[in-house]
């Protein structure tokens, strides 16, 4: 399995603050694989939870019928370049 | 297993859907009801499995083994409420007498600035509902729905009311619930029917008319995720041009003790299925879940 960067490591610990994962080690989340249903099982109570922790931990809100949302909700790996990309805009 | 609504073919032919809209639009009131009897004999005849989970629930409400005549009724009393959904959403809800029960469990909450969820079922018609949200505007509504499911009539109603579609917020979308929060943010009410479980829906087993069926818990957890109050809400259709909307505010959905965390979920759906059962006694007729609710087949 592929070895998280800091930063994925990062949101990765919040995810599984946030929705009280108690099973899953965060270091063993895959950056690629889906969060929602078939990976993490998550669903879209968890996703409201993790958009008001993004709000609160890094500022950014995620707005629903957002086009990017499938990806940003994809995978660890998409959910932490949409979180860099967005605070690097936003520092502009 | 049973076959479980979201596995059914929608009911009547888009033509036949069609037909009754048409009719409904160019011929008037009265001529459309008396079509209303032929129109719920094809079904009484054609549909078999409508027909049987009538008889079916019927048997359980009535508490005896109900004839044709009481099956064509309960048929009819729902091809009514259909043909009605298009003059209400219309513009001819002033035509109806349309009585508010409790309204003040919806307004105490309103006066205080509260947001909260409408949780119905599939008993009377929710468009009695709709239909004074759109044209007498006291409140904006949304309703959370699977998109796919009964398609025909949803479009159908769209093309009668085209702002029905922006009042749907569609289920089984990542952001589902992130929609549901920002509505209830810009002051909207939110509503839904929690008697139907579809396939992908965690359930709990839950009593009601004597029999065990499953309910879905996504409208006890979505409340209690987003804390906020519950108010059960169901169009009762009480006859001809008469329709009562009760309003009753439901205990507040909170399970944060993990340890019972499920019981108290079930707990919270079988108090909601036990009101359906008050409501279903009074008014037999309301039932419109025409499938094998209790899988008994």
């Amino acid at each position: 399995m592929p070895k998280l960067s800091p930063q994925q490591l990062e949101v990765a610990n919040l995810i599984v603050d946030v929705l009280n994962l108690e099973d899953v080690d965060a270091n063993d989340i895959d950056p690629d694989a889906p969060l929602f249903r078939d990976g993490l099982g998550l669903d879209s109570i968890d996703a409201l939870e993790l958009s008001l922790a993004l709000k609160q931990r890094y500022g950014i809100e995620v707005r629903s019928k957002n086009e990017e949302n499938s990806r940003i909700f994809g995978s660890l790996a998409g959910l932490t370049d949409y979180i860099w990309r967005t605070r690097l805009d936003d520092k502009h | 297993m049973s076959r479980r609504w979201f596995q059914q073919r929608e009911r009547g032919s888009p033509l036949l859907l069609q037909l009754i809209l048409w009719i409904a639009l160019h011929v008037g009131r009265p001529f459309a009801r008396m079509l209303l009897y032929p129109i719920s004999l094809y079904f009484f005849l054609a549909a078999a499995e409508q027909r049987n989970a009538s008889r079916l629930y019927l048997q359980r409400v009535l508490e005896r083994k109900p004839h044709a005549g009481q099956v064509l009724r309960h048929i009819h009393c729902f091809a009514a409420t259909i043909l009605d959904r298009v003059y209400l959403l219309s513009g001819h809800h002033r035509d109806y007498r349309i009585e508010i029960n409790n309204v003040r469990a919806l307004l105490d909450l309103a006066d205080n600035h509260q947001h909260c969820l409408l949780l119905g079922a599939h008993i009377g018609s929710f468009e009695v509902l709709r239909a004074l949200a759109i044209e007498e505007r006291p409140f904006r509504l949304k309703i959370l729905m699977y998109p796919e499911h009964n398609k025909t009539l949803t479009n159908l109603l769209i093309s009668v009311n085209p702002e029905i579609a922006e009042t749907v917020i569609p289920l089984g979308q990542v952001d589902t619930v992130i929609q549901v929060h920002e509505s209830l943010a810009n002051g909207e009410v939110v509503g839904m029917l929690g008697d139907r479980a579809a396939s992908r829906d965690k359930t709990v087993d839950c009593e009601l008319l004597g029999g065990t069926a499953r309910f879905p818990v996504g409208p006890a957890v979505l409340a209690a995720s987003l804390r906020v109050p519950v108010i059960l809400f169901l169009g009762l259709y009480r006859g001809n041009k008469h329709y009562e909307i009760h309003f009753e505010r439901l205990p507040d959905a909170d399970f944060r003790d993990r340890g019972s965390r499920s019981e108290q979920i079930q707990q919270w759906m079988q108090h909601y299925a036990e009101r359906l059962e008050v409501k279903v006694r009074d008014l037999p007729y309301n039932w419109f879940n025409f499938y094998d609710f209790w899988e008994e087949s």
